[in-house]
């Protein structure tokens, strides 16, 4: 079966004042259909510019140079023309981001804003289906007074009631992908956990790939099925969730690990800045059967 | 010995639609040297505290003591000295115009801290003391990453020596390498300075290596008070079982604590 995402020996430039920074050193990545994938790195390691990219954002920007392929059910990336990859976005492929309270329309009302997002998938649809549809769908992230929230502004709900309302909307118009760039950062713990546990349950019944962003190692254990580390711009370890956090292999990983704090105690362990292991070969678990 | 002490404090806020609760009759000693966290999701009334503390506010009703002797509304800068900050976002707390010299220079001189021709060589002490190289004074807050801006924080509020440093939410920005070496850096400044630490957060893993004591808020009230230990043995109150089994965790030690917990929720 075709892969909904494979990325292949991606590398990305920027050209500043100063000459061209080499921010991604060829990052190869699989998803595979239904398959929830993790990117977890630091800030500044290239994740997000690696959805960016998927998304076919990055490759419009003056001054930015992206070599390799990105394919997206079977088709190059590159081979499609702009307008082609816009079409793309909100219907075949969509994203949460982090803040779900900036990333929705704070002058419109949520079922404005939701209209928008399924006549992207079903240009015709009236308003009143459209509505009966938002209705369900909120349904399904367990919103009951969907009335009530449709005709709310972002400002008025909470951020886990945003985000479900986002995580509603980005599933609306049933994407191959979805991609989520740090989704519940913002949010209270125990929120979070509801809104992820949620997310998990969404994708896997309507068995959307998920490309999920993170830099928290312990949101990612509890919703990846397979993971890739990234350092600087270069995977440094990739293998199912499983395998990757019972075995870690590369120092950069196991430095990651040792760093978070554990709930069993322990203190705080002496940690490295930076050490030159970090730059050693990527470790790659063998993959389990997709 | 107790170095701080809530007696009773509440604070209500006015608004349009009418009074909010922020903060509800809540009695709490710290004392010197110690490290209690202050745990709770937003609106549990952490940062109200902090500001109470910090003099930014008076409570609504109830006192705030300092070594035995209650804080008035308006604080001198006598009182000011006594206690210090540190925010979250240091690219938000530092003057981004402003040299790293001249901010820790502002604390030196606010306070009038050592003779003026002593200043220069004390702000590279400080500096060094958080672990920063002297060379960073010249330099623009924006030329450092996250980490090191906010040691420079710190440095500013330990330069006055206050006995008393409020610690809100020092290391959620920070990526996690980072974030264990400004802990372990927090750690050891309280160890050499017999700091005293208010220490705010919503991250229960960190609490359970940093903090001595945790109290627990929900909606402005404290729920829970306990030692560190005792609490993540045993939690009494719901919320704070319901606040230690959502903490996403790394092994499997650590699932099985939580998830004895979400039995005796469930139960």
């Amino acid at each position: 079966m075709t892969d909904t995402l494979n990325i292949r020996d991606l590398t990305l430039d920027f050209k500043g004042h100063s000459g061209t920074a080499r921010v991604l050193h060829g990052i190869s990545l699989r998803i595979g259909r239904g398959e929830r994938v993790a990117l977890v790195g630091e800030s500044g390691s290239g994740k997000s510019v690696t959805a960016r990219i998927v998304l076919g954002l990055l490759q419009e920007l003056r001054g930015v140079r992206v070599g390799g392929t990105v394919e997206f059910d079977g088709r190059d990336l590159a081979s499609l023309t702009r307008r082609q990859r816009a079409a793309l976005r909100g219907t075949a492929m969509s994203m949460i981001f982090q803040d779900p309270t900036s990333s929705l329309n704070p002058v419109y009302p949520i079922g404005t804003q939701f209209t928008e997002v399924l006549r992207r998938g079903e240009p015709g649809i009236s308003e009143r289906d459209a509505a009966l549809r938002a209705a369900t769908l909120l349904n399904d992230v367990s919103i009951r007074d969907s009335g009530r929230v449709l005709g709310s502004y972002p400002f008025q709900l909470s951020g886990g009631m945003n985000q479900r309302v986002m995580i509603a909307m980005a599933l609306a118009n049933e994407p191959a992908l979805l991609i989520a760039d740090e989704p519940g950062t913002a949010l209270d713990v125990t929120v979070q956990a509801q809104t992820l546990g949620l997310m998990r349950d969404m994708v896997a019944a309507h068995q959307t790939s998920v490309l999920f962003i993170s830099h928290n190692l312990g949101v990612v254990r509890e919703f990846a099925d397979r993971i890739y580390v990234i350092y600087k711009g270069r995977i440094v370890e990739s293998g199912t969730t499983r395998a990757v956090f019972d075995a870690p292999g590369h120092a950069y990983t196991r430095a990651l690990m040792a760093a978070v704090p554990r709930l069993t105690g322990g203190g705080i362990p002496e940690i490295d800045d930076a050490s030159a292991d970090f730059l050693a070969p990527a470790v790659l678990h063998a993959e389990a059967a997709p | 010995m107790t170095l701080l002490s809530l007696r009773n404090v509440t604070k209500r806020f006015s608004t349009p639609a009418g009074d909010v609760l922020a903060v509800d009759d809540v009695s709490l000693d710290v004392a010197r040297g110690e490290c209690v966290a202050i745990v709770g999701e937003s609106g549990s009334g952490k940062s109200t505290i902090a500001n109470m503390i910090l003099g930014i506010y008076p409570p609504s009703e109830g006192e705030i003591a300092f070594d035995g002797a209650t804080l008035p509304a308006r604080r001198s800068l006598q009182h000011r000295r006594l206690v210090q900050l540190v925010q979250q976002n240091p690219l938000s707390s530092l003057n981004p115009r402003r040299s790293i010299a001249a901010s820790l220079r502002l604390a030196l001189d606010v306070h009038d801290i050592g003779a003026r021709a002593d200043r220069p060589a004390l702000m590279a002490s400080l500096l060094a003391e958080v672990g920063l190289p002297a060379s960073h004074l010249a330099r623009a807050p924006a030329g450092l990453s996250g980490g090191e801006r906010q040691r420079v924080a710190i440095a500013r509020a330990i330069a006055c020596s206050s006995p008393l440093v409020v610690l809100d939410e020092p290391t959620s920005a920070l990526d996690v390498l980072v974030q264990a070496r400004v802990l372990r850096l927090l750690n050891d400044l309280r160890a050499k300075r017999g700091l005293t630490f208010v220490f705010i957060t919503h991250d229960l893993a960190v609490v359970r290596n940093v903090a001595d004591r945790v109290a627990v808020f929900e909606k402005g009230r404290l729920v829970e008070l306990a030692a560190t230990e005792a609490l993540f043995a045993a939690p009494a109150h719901p919320y704070t079982r319901r606040l230690i089994s959502a903490v996403p965790v790394l092994t499997q030690d650590e699932s099985d604590l939580r998830d004895r917990f979400m039995e005796s929720l469930n139960a």
